[in-house]
């Protein structure tokens, strides 16, 4: 042992000579030239167009996480940089991102945009948006993103999660008044009336984002879920069927909301998804607020409540109903960096890309190929769309755009109109749609 | 005194190590002093550098803004001059920098866009009074391509009147275009341009992580990086409303920074954002780095030298130690050396006074005898008595001189072994020749057995074997009482190699036995056991410090166990080359045997008879009886020759098997001795002994002398009469020449003395051949010895010189004297003093042989 002690001793030392040794050469030693030429690299670049968080910059925000992960996954493998740019209103007053991005990409501003369903339609009925239909990763997804982003033939947009809205309850306030969760607009109703008779002026949290997912569950319930959504759709298109029967049962719960003071519209009216409602609903104020599934993962959101949240579907005559909608990324047609955008979009949506996005997320993967467990405030909605019970917020099918349409026409019910005039505009817009 | 040292020394390392504290101390503290002032120096010259760079980026940007006043001045003027104004802006091409030129004429609140719209000022907010080149600049707003930008507005004039005003809408994304693409500091800048009346950030850093809070507004940056200090934003707050330059510290995500407010275009716009102030210091940083590196490096090397130091100096008191250690080892082992000088001049000295008791006791009875004999040389009978015991004393004493001298070469290195092929039955043989006598003479009773050997030829020195068992079968005869038996056993072992066979030798006896403490120092010379009853033997003391040489000279061990009144046990074990084709197949061909059987003995001895006859191509099957013996004869086994165990057989198994076997078949029958009923045995029909124990050469040896005489007739011993004969005797010293002399006359033989070697060559030259029947030469001798006189004489031409029998005589009886005499061509050996008999017998062989040549 002592003859092994002193043999590593021995052998420290020379070590320790050697690298003296080493470094006093290396610093004596080299010649350098007097000329120093700095090569310029080519660096190929894709802006990418996208919102910005206006949220605690210290919380995870797991959705951005996630998405990053992507991008720089695309950024090793195509050797190009990525850019943000990025766009949030300040207020109400601002332009939306919406508007920003239609103007963005009706200018060919940037290359890769995200895009809210509505917008994605209204784009790609411009023919403002490429094709994606020829990327390798299609052939992995869903049917129903497919059908959710498919305008006259052409796949405009894929998104990296399915996004579904539901209700987001604070059940230890239903177990304290001794509530089931609502099943149907009437159930709902009785709850908020419980709520409210116990001093909870507002039992339901909104802004002026969200609230057609009360309307979209109402209405299309039957149409998704009975077995004949081709044909009632086909009947929309042809002017068969009008949009305002649909929707007129969706609007009379939230003027019923209104009226009863269940929904501050005044508020709602001003209020921006989460900035508003969250602080009461995180607070134990308010129990009834709607998301999209990611606000249950992200601590940005709602993914870390004091109490027991649970998160449900809508109310409807088919019981709790989740809307689905899609946030899916799109390349503008005649981006200056179309062709990279294009094989960017097409790493970011490919399996292995959505297997770590759904990992680090825990959505629900557009991809066929990838399943991922959710967080158990999610079970609920989760059980109803594995059981195929859902409705779609949007639909490329349908030649009247649902999603950003009905939100507007929910804003002008926010801001006073009657049932009647909000359905006299979807008749409107109906009757625009049948001319063109 | 000792203590005293070791506290000095303990005070003198407390001392050095307290000096190279103060040491590291001081230069720790220059170091940190350096490297402070470096830090600060860098970080002054890093500010400065900061503020060089942001100046450039403010003069770069309004010499954007310059010139994109004078572009717009210059449109102006063009449009004075076209003869419609406003189709002259639709037909404006957009461009990177400039998204929208609008004119809206002199009276009219709206006018037209180049991108076909109608333009009203409305939305456009011109409030803040800041102008570039005189032109008013708006504050900054979302345009129609959702992209921030700003407007200037220049008056139209053509002939000194104002015709109306043209608006031309810029995108920050242009100053973006001119703005350092990798950023600066490395990428490790923030930087922002920020409206100044809004208080938006209109261009913002667009890299990873980039869409996270902070990048909104300055309440958004604030917040986003927890700048929340009222004092700082109120003074933040003062230099945005003054167009000051602000730059304050601040830590942004935890990472300490220089944040920065530079006004541009006198406060139109600001640049905002912050440095990390490890990218300021980054020179700074590289330096103290490096200097710590430095430092590092020298401390090591420091550290490495007081290492080496310490260690060099541990070595030194190890290797003192050590030194001293060895001094006192040193001493200690020349004390003992001393000691065993001593002990060994004692035990010299005691050897001697033994050798001169010893010597003079024998020398003593040759003397008294002699004298005696003297006095009675008419009394026959008392000369007899007289000689027998002078022959006696004096073969005592020359047994003496022998051991001495061999100890003497032993000791000094000079024995070689001669290593021939020797048979071990010739070995056992000879050694039971004179032991089994010396026993039977004490009433002992001597036991041999040969088990387990294999090889029974081997290579080896025969002679020095034969005096390792003489002497510790002598030494067993000697020290066992009258009665008593000796156990003389040769056993084979495993062998080690397939070259080698190992064989252990035991000899056991059931005599006096010896003490333990004197076991210790049995093989040392010069011993030897005293006690009342061993001093009644004889003997040099020397023997088995003889025996231990030479067996450990053959390279194998003895030893001994010995218990006082119960008796000794020797054993040694040694390991003999196997001769090459030592197998004699040819002789059991010639001799016409194939098969043997072999009846009777114990099992051990049976299979010892197989081992022996393995390789020799003869067939043997061993039987324990008569019986079985008679079931395999009967069964038609047919055999050459049979051999019998007597001791366990005995006479009626003789008579059995004799009428079992074909007449013509030898019986021999295997016996340790002479014993009751032998005799008859040996009388029936083809019948013959064979001593024990069983050895194939001793076996070959009867067969052949049945096949020369089969009848067994005793063939008449040779004579050795020596009458008549007559000798030349080479022999310088007279008295001896006088003994010889007489011996032979005594013989009626006759000599004629040489007194040298060239005298007895000179002398067979002169006489006529046949003059002599021999010459007997003495080796040691004075002007020529006995080996050139012998050379001489075989060189002569005579024809006689050749094959005339030359027989040395020497007091040299060592093997290699006997070898040196045969090399230098003489016949024949013998050892002095003579022995008549020997002589005789020697005389006769060699002078025999001549006749049969």
């Amino acid at each position: 042992m002592k003859e092994y002690l002193s043999g590593l001793a021995k052998a420290c030392t020379a070590f320790c000579l050697a690298v003296l040794t080493g470094l006093t050469l290396s610093s004596c030693g080299g010649q350098q030239s007097n000329l120093v030429i700095r090569e310029e690299n080519e660096k190929r670049v894709v802006n990418l167009f996208s919102p910005m968080e206006k949220t605690d910059p210290d919380a995870e925000n797991v959705a951005r996480s996630a998405s990053d992960l992507t991008v720089r996954m695309a950024e090793k493998k195509l050797n190009v940089t990525m850019f943000y740019r990025t766009y949030t209103a300040e207020s109400y007053q601002e332009k939306t991102y919406d508007e920003v991005v239609l103007d963005r990409v009706r200018s060919n501003m940037d290359d890769l945009y995200l895009l809210n369903p509505d917008t994605a339609l209204i784009l790609g009925a411009e023919g403002k948006l490429a094709d994606l239909s020829g990327l390798s990763c299609v052939k992995n997804l869903r049917e129903i993103v497919l059908t959710a982003n498919t305008v006259e033939g052409k796949l405009v947009a894929i998104p990296q999660e399915v996004v579904a809205y539901g209700l987001f309850v604070n059940a230890d306030m239903f177990r304290q008044y001794d509530l089931e969760l609502p099943e149907t607009p009437e159930e709902f109703l009785e709850c908020c009336r419980v709520f409210q008779e116990n001093g909870i002026e507002t039992p339901v949290g909104a802004n002026r984002w969200w609230l057609e997912t009360f309307v979209f569950a109402q209405a299309y319930a039957d149409l998704y879920n009975g077995g004949n959504a081709e044909g009632e759709i086909a009947a929309l298109n042809s002017g068969a069927a009008r949009y305002s029967d649909y929707m007129r049962p969706g609007f009379e719960f939230l003027q019923t909301l209104i009226e009863e003071g269940y929904i501050d519209a005044e508020k709602t009216l001003v209020s921006e998804a989460i900035e508003a409602e969250g602080p009461d609903f995180l607070a134990g104020k308010t129990p009834i607020v709607m998301a999209y599934w990611g606000a249950a993962n992200t601590e940005t959101s709602y993914g870390k409540t004091d109490f027991e949240m649970q998160v449900i579907g809508f109310p409807s005559s088919r019981g709790q109903m989740p809307v689905v909608s899609m946030t899916g990324f799109g390349v503008g047609a005649e981006a200056e960096h179309a062709e990279d955008a294009l094989r960017v979009l097409d790493i970011m949506t490919s399996d292995e890309a959505l297997q770590g996005y759904s990992q680090v997320n825990q959505v629900i993967s557009p991809s066929k190929n990838i399943r991922v467990d959710c967080v158990p405030a999610l079970r609920p909605l989760n059980a109803r769309i594995e059981e195929g019970v859902y409705v779609l917020g949007s639909n490329a099918g349908m030649k009247v755009e649902q999603w950003g349409n009905t939100c507007l026409i929910v804003r002008e019910l926010l801001g006073g109109a009657t049932v009647d005039e909000c359905m006299a505009s979807f008749d409107a817009l109906q009757d625009a749609s049948l001319q063109n | 005194m000792k203590q005293t040292s070791i506290t000095q020394e303990k005070q003198k390392g407390l001392s050095l190590l307290l000096s190279i504290v103060l040491v590291f101390c001081v230069f720790g503290t220059v170091v940190y002093m350096i490297a402070r002032r470096t830090s600060q120096e860098m970080s002054e010259s890093a500010v400065q550098n900061l503020s060089e760079s942001l100046d450039l980026l403010e003069c770069t940007i309004e010499a954007i803004l310059r010139s994109e006043a004078e572009f717009q001045m210059m449109i102006a003027r063009e449009i004075a001059r076209a003869a419609d104004p406003e189709a002259y802006i639709r037909t404006y091409d957009k461009n990177r920098a400039m998204a929208k030129l609008s004119l809206i004429l002199t009276g009219k609140t709206e006018g037209v866009s180049n991108t076909g719209e109608p333009f009203t000022e409305e939305g456009l907010d011109f409030s803040s009074g800041n102008t570039v080149y005189g032109l008013p600049i708006s504050c900054s707003y979302l345009n129609y391509m959702g992209t921030w930008s700003y407007t200037m507005k220049c008056p139209v004039e053509r002939d000194g009147q104002r015709i109306g005003t043209l608006y031309a809408e810029y995108v920050y994304d242009a100053i973006d275009d001119s703005l350092p693409q990798e950023g600066f500091y490395n990428k490790q800048a923030t930087l922002y341009i920020m409206d100044a009346q809004s208080q938006r950030f209109v261009l913002k850093p667009k890299g990873m992580g980039m869409r996270s809070a902070g990048h909104l507004d300055l309440d958004d940056f604030y917040r986003a990086n927890n700048i929340q200090e009222p004092a700082l934003r109120a003074e933040v707050a003062s230099c945005l409303a003054n167009g000051k330059r602000g730059l304050f510290y601040h830590d942004i995500r935890d990472v300490q920074a220089l944040n920065y407010m530079w006004p541009v275009n006198d406060g139109s716009i600001f640049l905002v954002g912050y440095v990390p102030i490890s990218a300021i210091q980054q020179e700074g940083q590289a330096v103290n780095q490096n200097i710590f590196l430095v430092v590092v490096s020298m401390l090591a090397a420091f550290a490495l030298c007081i290492a080496l130091y310490y260690r060099n100096r541990r070595q030194e008191e190890k290797l003192r130690q050590e030194q001293e250690e060895e001094r006192r080892l040193h001493n200690q082992q020349l004390s003992e050396a001393l000691q065993a000088a001593r002990i060994a001049s004692e035990s010299k000295t005691m050897f001697l006074s033994n050798m001169s008791h010893d010597i003079r006791t024998p020398m003593n009875a040759v003397l008294g005898f002699t004298a005696l004999l003297a006095r009675d040389a008419e009394n026959p009978a008392k000369v007899r008595e007289y000689t027998r015991k002078i022959t006696s004393s004096g073969q005592h004493l020359l047994s003496l001189i022998n051991d001495i001298l061999d100890v003497s070469k032993i000791e000094s290195g000079k024995v070689e072994l001669n290593l021939e092929p020797f048979a071990l039955n010739d070995v056992i043989s000879s050694v039971d020749a004179i032991i089994q006598p010396m026993a039977r003479a004490k009433g002992q009773t001597f036991h041999l057995k040969v088990t387990g050997i294999r090889h029974e030829y081997l290579m080896g020195d025969e002679t020095r074997i034969n005096q390792i068992l003489l002497n510790l079968l002598s030494n067993a005869v000697k020290y066992t009482q009258e009665k008593g038996e000796i156990w003389f056993r040769i056993i084979g072992l495993k062998q080690r190699s397939a070259q080698y066979e190992h064989i252990r030798i035991e000899v056991e006896d059931n005599g006096y036995g010896m003490t333990q403490e004197y076991l210790k120092t049995i093989f040392d010379a010069f011993t030897r056991a005293e006690n009342s009853t061993t001093n009644k033997v004889q003997g040099t003391g020397l023997g088995m410090a003889i025996t231990k040489s030479i067996v450990e000279l053959m390279g194998g061990t003895i030893e001994v166990s010995s218990e006082v009144n119960k008796g000794t046990l020797f054993r040694v074990e040694l390991e003999l080359r196997i001769p090459e084709g030592q197998e004699d197949c040819a002789f059991w061909e010639s001799q016409g045997i194939s098969g043997i059987l072999v009846v009777g003995g114990e099992e051990e001895a049976r299979g010892s008879i197989l081992a022996l006859m393995e390789n020799t191509g003869v067939r043997l099957d061993a039987v324990p009886g008569p019986e079985e013996a008679a079931g395999l004869l009967n069964s038609g086994g047919i055999y050459q020759a049979a051999l019998l165990d007597w001791e366990t057989g005995g006479l009626q198994a003789a008579k059995t098997l004799r009428r079992l076997l074909p007449s013509a078949v030898p019986l021999l029958l295997l016996t340790e001795g002479e014993s009751d009923g032998m005799e008859e045995a040996l009388r029936l029909p083809c019948t013959y002994s064979l001593t024990k124990p069983f050895f194939v050469s001793a076996f070959q040896e009867k067969l052949r002398e049945l096949g020369a005489n089969p009848c067994g007739e005793c063939v008449p011993e040779t004579g050795e009469e020596l009458s008549g004969l007559h000798f030349l005797a080479a022999e310088d010293n007279e008295i001896n020449a006088e003994i010889l002399t007489e011996l032979l006359s005594l013989e009626g033989a006759s000599c004629e003395i040489a007194e040298n070697g060239q005298q007895a060559v000179e002398r067979f030259c002169q006489a006529a051949a046949g003059t002599f029947d021999g010459i007997l030469m003495d080796v040691q001798m004075p002007v020529m010895n006995g080996h050139e006189a012998a050379r001489a004489i075989r060189a002569l031409e005579r024809e006689d010189a050749a094959r005339i029998p030359i027989i040395a005589m020497t007091a040299n009886a060592f093997a290699e004297d006997e070898k040196a005499a045969l090399d230098a061509g003489m016949n024949a050996h013998i050892a002095k003093p003579l022995d008549v008999e020997q002589l005789k017998k020697v005389l006769s062989q060699c002078i025999g042989r001549r006749e049969e040549q």
